[in-house]
């Protein structure tokens, strides 16, 4: 059995009864919607158009909110209806990332995810939802996709049906019948500063992403006319996050195997710096991180009621485990237990690298954000890690007297960094591009209002500033002083890269 | 339902109008409602997951004059509305409903909203209020009412009406107290689109057949506003699946527009003559339906009075019709309107091929914008009759014919004054109250009022030149009293005496009745939460009781009103307010419907009976009862015999007159007819040699050629035609950065002032920018976004502009609805919509309102109104328009000549200047275009003519009673 939606658009008059009957039977507070209408505009006048979409969720068969969602507060009945408990949801808003149909939202009231769920109560009782009995033109069709006695099964199968995104790979089990394309392609939209009968609500994206002009120019300019606010989810938490936890997985993925391998002296300095910078920046990146849910008191149902298919989940065992490391790392330091340093040094490598790269899985995870989905984010994220992590030792090892030749193995380490690192971007940024969503990701950060930070903080201040600071450290003998500069101008570099790329990477509206 | 071969229909006593609801139907098990047997005690678990059990008892919204049905869930522990869905037994909305159906909630559960009766304290519009009890307001008002009565002041007593939202209750109330006290928003709404259905048809309002159309023309946006716009919208998208197409005419891509065929953006001011070049290529082409307009039409009498001498034969009407509208040619439309011609000649070649089921419908729109504004439904009626389809499956017929309005107990007689505040001698055709204009006829002392009721009216707002609505509410010499009956704060609630809240749709009791489809039905509005607390054995005496704070009813509101002008029955009004079940006691809301219904609707008690329930308890039960489907081509009805054996037949036209008593018609529905003379009444017409019933014209046809326009001084408009708009293309000088307003257009989110009281509304819907083309854009050197002044005759507003190619060239569009504002920041307008705002005398006179801060988020027991994220309430616009008032039709003329300009360096957003000077000279100068009365016969108005609240023939004389000190103690 599988309950799915067709909206049949040749009916549909735009009256937004849908979304005030789901309201009012859903009781959603203001200023967010489990259905809304979307206008588009399209040609001159007289040929002018405007069509309307009812958009929502997709009840997806391969739902990517459920599989990223940490607590299993969304899932899949069996009946197919993609539902969720907001008892669960610790409000990390990954499922908003996950969703390529803007379909989720977070309850103001409950601070909790929330979203059409087909009226799950009234079909437990035999009843449609609310937004299909009050439908003036029955566009709404309602029913189960696999019997044959059914209009929606009828109808899906004899008519030229679309889907949204069909190249996500979700299998949405909403259809649509008559609708404009442009309406189902939110890059090639444009959206002005006001609608025609509502304000545009500020969501922080820039004009040049809600611009279509350019893509799709001449009589098909598609003109958003009306839709709902759309905010992005994540912002400067999430990107501070992914910093913090570069430097911890860094300073940990790089001090064990330098001091296993003699190229750090096994001192204090290092011996105990390491692991305690490691200690604080995971500490740090779990503050972020738990500070950035809309229910931060439930953080703990990660541990309690965990989803093994979310890397939510398997990133908090990672950091958990990293954390036991490196308290492990402390005391068998200050114990001078040194057989056991000696298999935590080495420890240290993996578990960076898990630490550091995991969130390549969860960005992964992350379907609606298609530049995230980039096949070179791990190892962009391990050399922003080893940039980050020399970086941090480099400054240890200035404050603390290192030597010249920790100096040397640590700046030639943070430049190694960089340089694959400045290699990964740009081919990521100037290579092709896998769909629009990404074109216009990365236009806007090449050529739109990110380029001047990404030029001069990212590229100038990040990677070319600390090279030559490192080239003249080195040819100059003073390497420690210049190695300072470099050091804290890679790490400021480092944190402008992760809040422009998690910024720009959510500014493609998904609908 | 089994519908007869000779096109009448056999109706199944127990059949009701929808079952397929509770019944899944293609939906996997899935059913749209509960089933009805289990109404009275419905358990069903929220999305919260608790189970609570219900009342479902149904009702009729009260927010457009649509009236769908309502479904209530009652909660039966709490006596509190959860929810409202449609209801699926009514006939007209199936149990679908538009945004505001479900959005009702909202107005019963506002934070907001006024729950007990408030009188003024200090100077009228100051603002302060004091909480009063009833008993206060009803004894105050009656006592002042009592004497106005007493000493033959009757129509200083003004019941002024927005929205109606029923049929026949303030009717009876009205001529019970003798007054001719009736005030309608039709003139700023309706009448332009009335008066031209009227001059063809009598009826003034026409019933599309869509749902059975092969073609639809529409000059309206039914598939988003108006009435009746969820069962239009249903029927004509049914109608379009089926392959019907739509041509919507509107210089703005409407929603409407945005889904027909043929979206016509004809230059404002040419709508007619695209829709007479229509005709002439329908007439020169031959495509026409000859016979049709042989029989129905009154082509021999204008052949005889226009043209004397020449032979009456239809060859030679035709000769004449190919000759008249000859001019009418496509190409000149091309040329005036922007239509191309081809589409014109395409339009007419589908037409001729979907007759005779072309459906059609003008209402507002350009009827609504221009001087002369009705001879577009005229025009478009004009397809109608070429194409024969007037009253057949798919085509458009008199509402009358689908209309049942039922006849209460004890009738009191009509009232034998005139008034000439709002029937003035200068607008003898008006086809409704001049009400716009009654602040400016009494600033100029053609009277004053002791007793002004507005009744979901907003005037100040919603009327053109706001400022001198306040100025005269303002002045209590003028208005004595100002009583405001209102469900919300409203801007013309500011200046009131008393604010009197009554209930909204489901708190309040109404029949009604609408041509929604083609079907005769009538809808019963209850008070759901009374209605709950009988079905569990407690006894309410009055809804208020059961009602949120003390909102009452305004049935009973006018029944204990009259009581108490007349306690002892010395007036004669007591007699109407006594329960015709129990003698000398004074009735109740339930004996007044439950006697409507044993009595008044046909097939109703039988319904009731065959479910072992009373009249009452049925129509409690189901909410609405359909009388009967449409009978099609009723004009071909033959005359009954009995009539015919004591009729007398009009040898000039073959008009047939009967001196038979009118049988007893439970439907008092106003018909357009002559008051009974010594040949009798109307009852039928003859055609070709056969009886028929015709139509409710003096001629008895559909009339191409108006005797009465004719003969009431407009002989050059007697045949459909183009009167030249005060905005017509030749009237606009575009190097002059002269363009054309179009401020009045709906959103379908939204219900003229009276949603503000609606979160879920508001936050959909909060701005009206200012529509502008490109190219004007480009002009004017502004982007979306900008500030802009439109300038009007008076004065002018700024507003914000959005840029879309969804508009013509050379217009500027603006919605209606938004732009609501206060005074104060506590009361006196809803939080979720109103800008506070100050209102300031400049020193030269002029007003200003300037908007202080738009929406913005409130503490109140609903959370939500801390979620306000909007902050625009829009611009004002109605206060800068000058009245214009159509000569004829009385029609306030909405669209605007404006001009357009950047805004300046003083100019904020929402503000609005307006000279009240300057508004008098553009109303006197509207007012010398008039031809006043007496017509012939020494009348007032045409006495075949419906009006509303129609007087005794007396009150036609030009010379009768006025009713400002002259009428009789009782003027029955």
């Amino acid at each position: 059995m599988r309950y799915g939606f067709l909206i049949d658009q040749r009916k549909c008059i735009g009256c937004h009864a849908c979304t005030v009957a789901c309201k009012s039977e859903n009781l959603v507070p203001l200023g967010v919607y489990r259905t809304w209408v979307k206008y588009v505009e399209k040609g001159t006048f007289p040929h002018t158009r405007r069509s309307f979409t009812v958009l929502r969720c997709n009840h997806c068969d391969d739902a990517p909110c459920v599989a990223i969602c940490p607590t299993k507060a969304l899932f899949r009945r069996p009946d197919g209806i993609v539902d969720f408990d907001q008892s669960r949801c610790i409000g990390c808003k990954s499922c908003m990332q996950a969703c390529p149909y803007d379909a989720i939202y977070i309850d103001p009231i409950t601070h909790t995810a929330a979203k059409c769920n087909y009226c799950s109560h009234r079909v437990d009782q035999g009843l449609l939802p609310a937004c299909v009995i009050v439908c003036p033109e029955k566009a709404i069709i309602a029913g189960d996709l696999d019997d044959p006695t059914s209009e929606i099964h009828q109808l899906v199968a004899r008519e030229p049906v679309s889907v949204r995104k069909p190249e996500q790979g979700t299998r949405p089990k909403l259809f649509y019948l008559g609708a404009d394309e442009a309406n189902l392609t939110p890059e090639v939209q444009t959206r002005e500063n006001s609608f025609l009968w509502a304000e545009v609500r500020p969501d922080g994206r820039p004009e040049e992403a809600v611009r279509g002009t350019e893509l799709l120019p001449g009589p098909a300019d598609a003109r958003v006319a009306y839709d709902v606010w759309h905010p992005k989810p994540w912002g400067w938490k999430v990107a501070s996050y992914l910093w913090t936890k570069s430097v911890a997985s860094g300073v940990l993925g790089i001090a064990g195997p330098l001091l296993a391998l003699g190229a750090l002296a096994d001192r204090p300095l290092f011996q105990l710096g390491a692991p305690l910078i490691g200690l604080i920046f995971l500490a740090l990146t779990v503050l972020l991180l738990i500070w950035d849910l809309k229910r931060p008191e439930r953080f703990w149902y990660l541990l309690v009621k965990p989803n093994p298919t979310s890397w939510l989940v398997w990133g908090g065992y990672i950091l958990l485990l990293f954390g036991a490391l490196a308290f492990l790392w402390v005391v068998a330091a200050w114990m001078e237990a040194s057989g056991l340093l000696g298999v935590l040094w080495w420890l240290g490598l993996p578990v960076g690298i898990a630490t550091a790269g995991y969130t390549a899985f969860l960005f992964g995870q992350a379907e609606g954000r298609d530049f995230w989905q980039s096949p070179l984010l791990l190892p962009v994220l391990l050399a922003q890690a080893v940039v980050a992590g020399a970086a941090s030792l480099v400054l240890l090892g200035a404050l603390g007297g290192g030597t010249q030749g920790e100096a040397r193995w640590l700046a030639a380490m943070l430049a190694g960094g960089l340089v694959v690192l400045v290699v990964l971007v740009a081919s990521e940024l100037l290579t092709s591009h896998s769909n629009l969503h990404v074109a216009k990701t990365v236009e806007l950060l090449t050529r739109g209002p990110y380029r001047v930070e990404l030029l001069l903080v990212g590229l100038g201040i990040g990677v070319v500033l600390p090279l030559v600071a490192l080239v003249v450290g080195w040819g100059s003998g003073a390497l420690t002083g210049w190695s300072v500069v470099a050091a804290i101008a890679a790490l400021i570099g480092l944190w402008s890269y992760e809040r422009i790329w998690v910024s720009a990477g959510q500014d493609v509206p998904l609908s | 339902m089994l519908r007869g071969t000779s096109g009448t229909t056999v109706r199944q006593p127990s059949t009701r109008a929808v079952r397929e609801p509770f019944v899944p139907e293609r939906t996997s098990g899935l059913a749209s409602y509960p089933p009805p047997e289990r109404w009275d005690d419905w358990e069903e678990r929220g999305p919260d997951g608790r189970t609570r059990r219900y009342f479902l008892i149904p009702t009729v919204c009260f927010n457009c004059e649509a009236a769908c049905g309502l479904l209530a869930y009652v909660d039966k522990e709490t006596l509190d509305i959860r929810k409202l869905e449609g209801h699926p037994f009514h006939p007209g909305s199936r149990g679908r409903n538009c945004a505001k159906g479900p959005a009702t909630i909202n107005q019963v559960k506002d934070p907001e909203r006024i729950l007990y009766p408030l009188r003024r304290v200090g100077p009228r519009g100051s603002g302060k209020w004091e909480r009063v009890s009833w008993d206060v307001v009803l004894d105050d008002i009656a006592g002042r009412m009592r004497q106005a009565f007493l000493e033959g002041r009757h129509n200083e007593v003004m019941y002024h009406v927005g929205r109606p939202g029923e049929d026949g209750f303030m009717e009876r109330v009205l001529w019970s107290w003798g007054v001719d006290g009736h005030n309608s928003h039709t003139n700023v709404c309706s009448s332009g689109g009335r008066f031209g259905y009227a001059v063809w048809m009598g009826a003034d309002r026409p019933s599309p057949d869509h749902a059975n159309a092969r073609f639809i023309f529409l000059v309206s946006a039914h598939l988003e506003s108006g009435h009746y716009f969820n069962p239009h919208a249903q029927r004509i998208m049914e109608a379009k699946q089926r392959g019907a197409k739509l041509a919507v005419m509107d210089p703005r891509l409407s929603n409407t527009a945005a889904m027909a065929d043929y979206w016509l953006p004809a230059a404002p001011g040419t709508e007619a003559f695209v829709l007479l070049a229509i005709a002439n290529v329908l007439i020169q082409e031959g495509w026409f339906d000859r016979e049709f307009v042989r029989r129905w039409t009154n082509w021999d009498e204008y052949l005889r009075v226009v043209h004397p001498g020449c032979p009456v034969t239809f060859e030679e009407f035709v000769a004449r019709l190919k000759e008249i509208y000859a001019r009418y040619t496509p190409e000149a439309a091309e040329q005036l309107s922007g239509i191309p011609a081809a589409t014109i000649v395409e339009l007419a070649r589908e037409l001729a091929r979907a007759a005779p089921a072309v459906s059609t419908h003008n209402w507002r729109a350009a009827a609504a914008a221009h001087l002369g504004g009705w001879t577009v439904p005229r025009a478009l009626f004009f397809l109608n009759v070429l194409t024969g389809s007037v009253g057949t499956p798919g085509g458009t017929q008199p509402n009358i014919w689908d209309k049942f309005v039922p006849r209460p107990f004890k009738e009191p007689p009509r009232q034998k004054v005139w008034n000439e505040l709002t029937w003035p001698k200068e607008y003898p055709l008006a086809h409704h109250e001049m009400s716009f204009l009654l602040p400016h006829f009494l600033k100029e002392g053609r009277g004053k009022l002791a007793v002004y009721f507005t009744r979901v009216y907003n005037p100040v707002w919603t009327n053109p030149d706001g400022f001198t609505w306040i100025e005269v509410l303002q002045d209590e010499s003028l208005i004595e009293l100002h009583a405001c009956l209102t469900p919300t704060w409203s801007e013309t609630a500011w200046y009131a005496d008393y604010v009197l809240p009554m209930g909204h749709g489901p708190e309040r009791h109404d029949t009604f009745s609408y041509e929604t489809h083609a079907a005769r039905w009538i809808g019963f509005r209850q008070p759901v939460l009374r209605v709950a607390r009988e079905k569990l054995g407690q006894s309410v005496q009055y809804t208020y009781e059961a009602n949120p704070g003390e909102v009452w009813e305004e049935n009973e509101f006018w029944m204990e009103l009259s009581w108490r002008v007349d306690p002892d029955g010395s007036l004669g009004i007591r007699q109407y307010y006594e329960s015709p079940y129990r003698p000398g006691q004074k009735i109740t809301v339930d004996e007044y419907y439950q006697w409507i219904f044993e009595n008044s609707i046909p097939g109703l008690p039988e319904a009731a009976a065959a479910e072992g329930l009373t009249p009452l308890q049925y129509m409690r039960r189901y909410g609405a009862f359909e009388i009967e489907l449409q009978r099609y081509r009723q004009y071909e009805d033959p005359v009954p015999p009995e009539e015919l054996a004591q009729s007398w037949i009009d040898p000039e036209n073959g008009r047939i007159w009967t001196t038979a008593p009118a049988p007893h018609s439970p439907n008092m529905v106003p018909v357009p007819a002559e008051p009974p003379g010594p040949h009798g009444r109307w009852a039928g017409v003859m055609v070709d040699g056969e009886p028929k019933r015709g139509f409710p014209t003096p001629s008895g046809k559909l009339e191409f050629f108006s005797r009465t326009l004719y003969e009431w001084g407009w002989p050059e408009y007697a045949i459909p035609c183009t009167i030249e708009s005060h905005v017509a293309p030749s009237q606009i000088d575009r190097s002059k950065g002269e363009m054309v307003l179009l401020p009045n257009f709906r959103v379908p989110t939204l219900i003229h002032t009276r949603s503000g009281n609606a979160k879920w509304l508001n936050e959909l819907t909060h701005s009206n920018p200012l529509w502008l083309h490109p190219s004007d854009a480009e002009r004017i050197g502004v982007r979306t976004g900008d500030l802009v002044r439109v300038e009007t005759e008076i004065g002018y507003f700024v507003d914000r502009v959005w840029v879309t190619e969804a508009i013509r060239p050379g217009v500027a569009a603006c919605s209606h609805h938004l732009g609501r504002w206060r005074l104060a920041e506590g009361t006196g307008g809803e939080r979720w919509t109103t800008a506070l705002v100050n209102i300031e005398r400049l020193p030269d006179g002029r007003y200003r309102l300037r908007q202080q801060h738009g929406v913005r988020p409130f503490a109140s027991e609903d959370p939500d109104s801390q979620l306000v994220f909007w902050s625009d309430a829009g611009v004002h616009q109605n206060l800068t328009f000058p009245v214009q008032p159509d000569p004829i039709s009385g029609q306030h003329c909405w669209h605007q000549k404006v001009r357009i300009v950047k805004a300046g360096p003083d100019d904020r957003y929402g503000d609005v200047v307006v000279d009240t000077r300057k508004s008098m000279e553009v109303y006197r100068r509207w007012l010398a275009m008039t031809r006043p009365a007496p017509g012939p016969g020494g009348l007032r108005r045409p006495l075949w003519m419906l009006r509303p609240y129609k007087p005794d023939p007396s009150a036609y004389r030009i010379d009768s009673p006025t009713g400002r000190g002259d009428a009789s103690r009782r003027s029955s």
